[in-house]
């Protein structure tokens, strides 16, 4: 599927399908045209055809006809004028039968009850053959009936001669009059002469010619089936066709014209053309379907489907290798672009000779690798200056974790009581910093700052610090005044990242006596041996570094046995969680309230382990420090 | 075992046997419909010979498919159909015993017994005349008055009679010209009137291409002189003979009937078979045509197919009486002893 939409958006199959459409749109439009202008001409020239077939058929039977109707004329003459004994009519009626070859038989009827005879004259090879009928039926016969009730010549529909060659065959029959007898003079012409002239035909390819008489039935066909079976009329029930019935009309009332018919049966789609007989009234049709009368128009048509599909291939063939070719440089230079996108920055950008557009790309692509390559080989230089800089950086942290004091059950061998603290720097170096040491034999000093800022410069003003606070505390008995050297310190150095927020204490082993100064820090917590804690949270300065004249204040407590000193950097409640929320001193009270017993490294390991886990999605790092002591008892 | 073995070796030879049977008649062999009287009868049936009143056609489409379906020798019937012939000769057949049943229209049967009891009516085809009068618009006939003055073509042979007691009845002077079975003394306008039946001749003018809205149709059912058309006929002899027989015959053929009218294009196809069998001109659609009117004849709401109504009896004869000759007049249970 991907595949197939990728090939879709190629520029071969885009241009093509353009083509396609343009091309169908075009064969539609030139085909209806096509349609439009030419199919009455084509149709004009068939149908032209027809009428020249139905007036060729028309003369031959009329001919045959007429001669019959001439005949006839002259025996009526005969019988009716010149008074002719019985050997002079046979004579007559011999040379007229031998004379033409289409009169199958004469008959010779009399009108009279009492004279009941009929004689019928057939044409035989060794002369003439006369049959008498005696019996009265030949009076209900219509060649013998209706010409004499009309008293006017009438050709017959087909009838079956039953008493003679019982074939098909139709007569005309013309009343006369003798001296005191009258009668009927008929000439039958067999049916098969005028169906061999209508049937036989090889002009007729796709079409058929027929003869309907005058009441419409079919009597020459090609179908057999239908002659004598079928009228036009029965036809137009059988297959529910209105249209072959008016057909019908119009051919037995004498009509000449085109019709069609449009349907599917036997006289499906068709084109007729219909012209009456002069002789006997009855009727001569051409029927061709419509797909050999549009034959020529439909070559055209296959022609012009052909033309555009071989021209919409030509043009395909051509748009497809031609798009091929243009497209070539630009795969070449996309396969080039991957490989200096996955680091082969050598790899060699193709010439392009397809076009300007291309080249241009080419060109502006080699500008690019160009450019990369300069930029990879300053960012080469940068990295390694990045790297030895940071070798510096990892060095200097390494130092400034030698400045933290280890931790020990007993630090710096007291027993009295016990430090744990932590010191996790964001980066190589922090800004953070504890640390704790014997100002004398009995006072116990401890610090936690935070320089604002991180980086070299923080760290540096940290490493400043922690070297400066043990060298001044042996001067200095109260926390306040220690700090308050360090402010001046730090203001007089007057660098930029020598902001500090710091908590120093002082415990007197001796009498438990906790002296604290909060400078701008975090608050001091004390959990008491039952878990309830203290929280002390006023500051007594601001932060220090800022202002030299910094009125700095102090505060007492008087430690119990088994209170921990809970100390901290920002680092611990500014820890965010990924739904960027604070850790905050909440935080830090649930984890300290959940604590089951006191022990420095415990809780300090407690504190920091539930930090990590707060913000362990978080994007913001800062140095982390947990200094946790705990006083275990006075000194004796 | 042995007695399942056997039974079923016979009923498989019962199959092989019925397969060739059955396999003759689909193949479209219709000769045994008209068998020669010659031809050897069939053991414990009665060989019964029927003379049609035409040639084949959808008229007797009901005796054809009762021949099809085997019903005259489920009836124990041997039926030989005969070919028809004049109309004249139709009770002389019965007489000289060519033929036992005869398919004839009721007047001519009423007619016949006017010197005695002579035939019978074992049973009724058509439940009501068929007839009309057809005069064409163009020729000036637009009502019955305007019969008056003007040729009538009426058939030569029996069937004109109930054509001639309308006539009689309406005071209309016509002067009668007696026609075969053409209708082209009437298209040729030698005649201005003609009678004809709806089931054909109708049909057949409509299918030469005259139009319906050009005719003046005088349905003679529907003017006093309802009198059905055909029934079957047999000599008072051969009834007295042979009642059961005759009873045997008239339900076999109004199974055919039945059979015919609930699978018509079957029929049809069985008409038209025959038709060309016997070089007949026929198309489908007037085969249908007359299919369908004899549908309208035989079966009518308030009249038992097959039997001749007492009321059409007594109202034909009544009618004859009255406007054609002064038949004696049997009771209807002598007619029909059937009944």
């Amino acid at each position: 599927m991907i595949k197939s939409s990728r090939e879709d958006k190629t520029l071969a199959y885009q241009l093509i399908t353009y083509v396609f459409v343009l091309t169908l749109v075009a064969f539609i439009v030139v085909t209806t045209l096509t349609q439009i202008l030419f199919s009455g001409r084509i149709s004009k020239s068939q149908l032209e055809n027809m009428k020249h077939l139905a007036h060729e058929r028309i003369y031959l039977i009329d001919g045959i006809l007429s001669h019959v109707e001439n005949s006839l004329e002259m025996m009526c003459f005969s019988l009716s004028a010149l008074d002719l004994d019985n050997e002079e009519l046979e004579g007559l009626i011999s040379v007229a039968i031998k004379k033409d070859k289409h009169i199958h038989s004469i008959a010779l009827a009399e009108s009279h009850a009492d004279h009941l005879s009929a004689r019928v004259f057939f044409k035989e090879e060794d002369g003439l053959r006369v049959n008498v009928i005696r019996d009265a039926n030949y009076f209900y016969e219509d060649w013998f009936q209706i010409p004499l009730m009309l008293n006017k010549p009438y050709w017959t529909e087909p009838w079956v001669d039953s008493s003679g060659s019982g074939e098909l065959i139709i007569s005309y029959s013309a009343p006369y009059q003798t001296e005191g007898v009258r009668g009927i003079v008929s000439i039958d012409v067999n049916l098969k002469e005028l169906q061999r002239l209508i049937i036989d035909s090889e002009c007729l390819q796709g079409g058929n010619s027929f003869l309907v008489s005058a009441n419409g039935t079919i009597v020459a066909h090609n179908d057999m089936s239908l002659i004598m079976n079928q009228s036009l009329f029965s036809l137009a029930d059988e297959y529910n066709e209105p249209k072959l019935r008016e057909l019908g009309h119009k051919m037995i009332s004498g009509e000449t014209g085109f019709f069609r018919i449009r349907g599917s049966n036997i006289v499906n789609s068709r084109h007729i053309y219909y012209q009456a007989l002069e002789t006997n009234g009855w009727s001569v049709g051409i029927s061709m379907k419509n797909d050999v009368l549009y034959k020529d128009m439909r070559i055209v048509l296959l022609t012009n489907t052909f033309s555009a599909i071989l021209l919409f291939l030509i043009v395909a063939l051509i748009i497809y290798s031609r798009a091929h070719a243009l497209t070539k440089p630009l795969r070449e230079l996309s396969e080039a672009a991957l490989r200096i996108g996955g680091g082969e920055f050598d790899t060699r950008i193709p010439d392009s000779v397809a076009g300007l557009e291309v080249a241009t790309l080419s060109q502006s692509f080699r500008f690019m690798q160009e450019s990369l390559l300069d930029y990879i080989q300053s960012l080469d230089i940068t990295t390694y200056e990045k790297e030895k800089m940071r070798g510096d950086v990892i060095y200097a942290g390494e130092i400034q974790s030698k400045l933290i004091p280890d931790n020990t059950d007993h630090p710096i061998g007291i027993k009295e009581l016990r430090a744990y603290g932590i010191l996790e720097p964001a980066g190589d170096v922090g800004g953070d910093l504890y640390d704790y040491f014997m100002i004398d034999e009995d006072r116990f000093c401890f610090v936690i700052a935070d320089v604002v800022g991180t980086g070299i410069g923080a760290a540096m003003t940290m490493t400043m610090a922690s070297t400066l606070l043990p060298s001044l505390a042996p001067f200095y008995t109260k926390s306040n005044e220690l700090l308050r050297e360090l402010n001046s310190f730090l203001c007089k150095t007057d660098i930029e990242a020598n902001f500090i927020t710091a908590l120093l204490g002082i415990i007197d082993l001796k009498t438990g006596i906790l002296q604290y100064t909060n400078a701008g820090h975090m608050p001091l917590y004390i959990r008491k041996l039952d878990g309830v804690l203290e929280k002390y949270s006023e500051t007594h300065s601001t932060a220090l570094g800022i202002f030299e004249d910094l009125n700095i204040g102090s505060e007492e407590i008087r430690l119990n046995v088994g209170d921990e000193i809970i100390i901290f950097t920002d680092g611990v409640t500014e820890a965010m969680s990924k739904e960027d929320e604070f850790f905050g001193l909440g935080g830090l009270e649930e984890v300290l309230s959940a604590l089951l017993y006191s022990n420095p490294e415990n809780t300090a390991r407690a504190i920091v382990s539930r930090v990590h886990d707060f913000a362990v999605d978080s994007k913001y790092k800062d140095d982390i420090t947990v200094l946790v002591i705990d006083y275990k008892h006075p000194r004796a | 075992m042995r007695f399942l073995r056997l039974t079923l070796m016979y009923l498989v030879l019962a199959l092989l046997l019925a397969i060739p049977a059955c396999r003759s008649k689909r193949e479209g062999d219709y000769s045994d419909f008209y068998q020669s009287e010659s031809a050897v009868p069939t053991n414990d049936l009665f060989v019964l010979r029927y003379r049609q009143k035409w040639h084949p056609q959808a008229q007797f489409a009901g005796v054809y498919m009762a021949m099809d379906k085997d019903f005259y020798r489920q009836y124990g019937i041997d039926l030989r159909i005969q070919p028809h012939t004049a109309d004249s000769l139709v009770f002389s057949t019965l007489y000289n015993k060519n033929t036992d049943i005869a398919q004839m229209d009721i007047l001519s049967g009423i007619m016949e017994n006017k010197n005695g009891l002579k035939v019978v009516n074992i049973g009724q085809i058509s439940q009501k005349s068929s007839q009309l009068l057809i005069g064409k618009r163009s020729r000036g006939i637009n009502s019955i008055e305007d019969f008056n003055g003007k040729k009538i073509g009426l058939w030569r042979t029996a069937s004109h009679y109930v054509s001639r007691i309308f006539l009689a009845k309406e005071n209309l002077d016509m002067e009668i010209v007696p026609v075969n079975w053409s209708i082209n003394l009437f298209t040729s306008n030698a005649i201005e009137v003609i009678n004809v039946m709806r089931f054909n001749e109708y049909n057949q003018m409509l299918q030469a291409g005259l139009k319906e809205e050009d005719l003046f149709i005088a349905d003679l059912s529907e003017l006093g002189c309802n009198i059905p058309d055909d029934g079957f006929f047999v000599t008072k002899e051969f009834y007295d003979q042979h009642s059961d027989i005759c009873k045997r015959f008239v339900s076999a053929t109004m199974d055919g009937w039945h059979y015919a009218f609930a699978h018509p294009e079957e029929a049809l196809d069985l008409v038209m078979t025959l038709m060309r069998k016997e070089s007949i001109p026929a198309s489908r659609s007037h085969q249908k045509w007359m299919f369908n009117e004899m549908r309208k004849l035989i079966l009518l709401p308030d009249r038992i197919p097959g039997k001749l109504n007492k009321q059409d009896y007594l109202r034909a004869v009544s009618l004859l009486q009255e406007f054609y000759l002064p038949v004696k007049a049997y009771s209807f249970e002598e007619f029909c002893p059937g009944d």
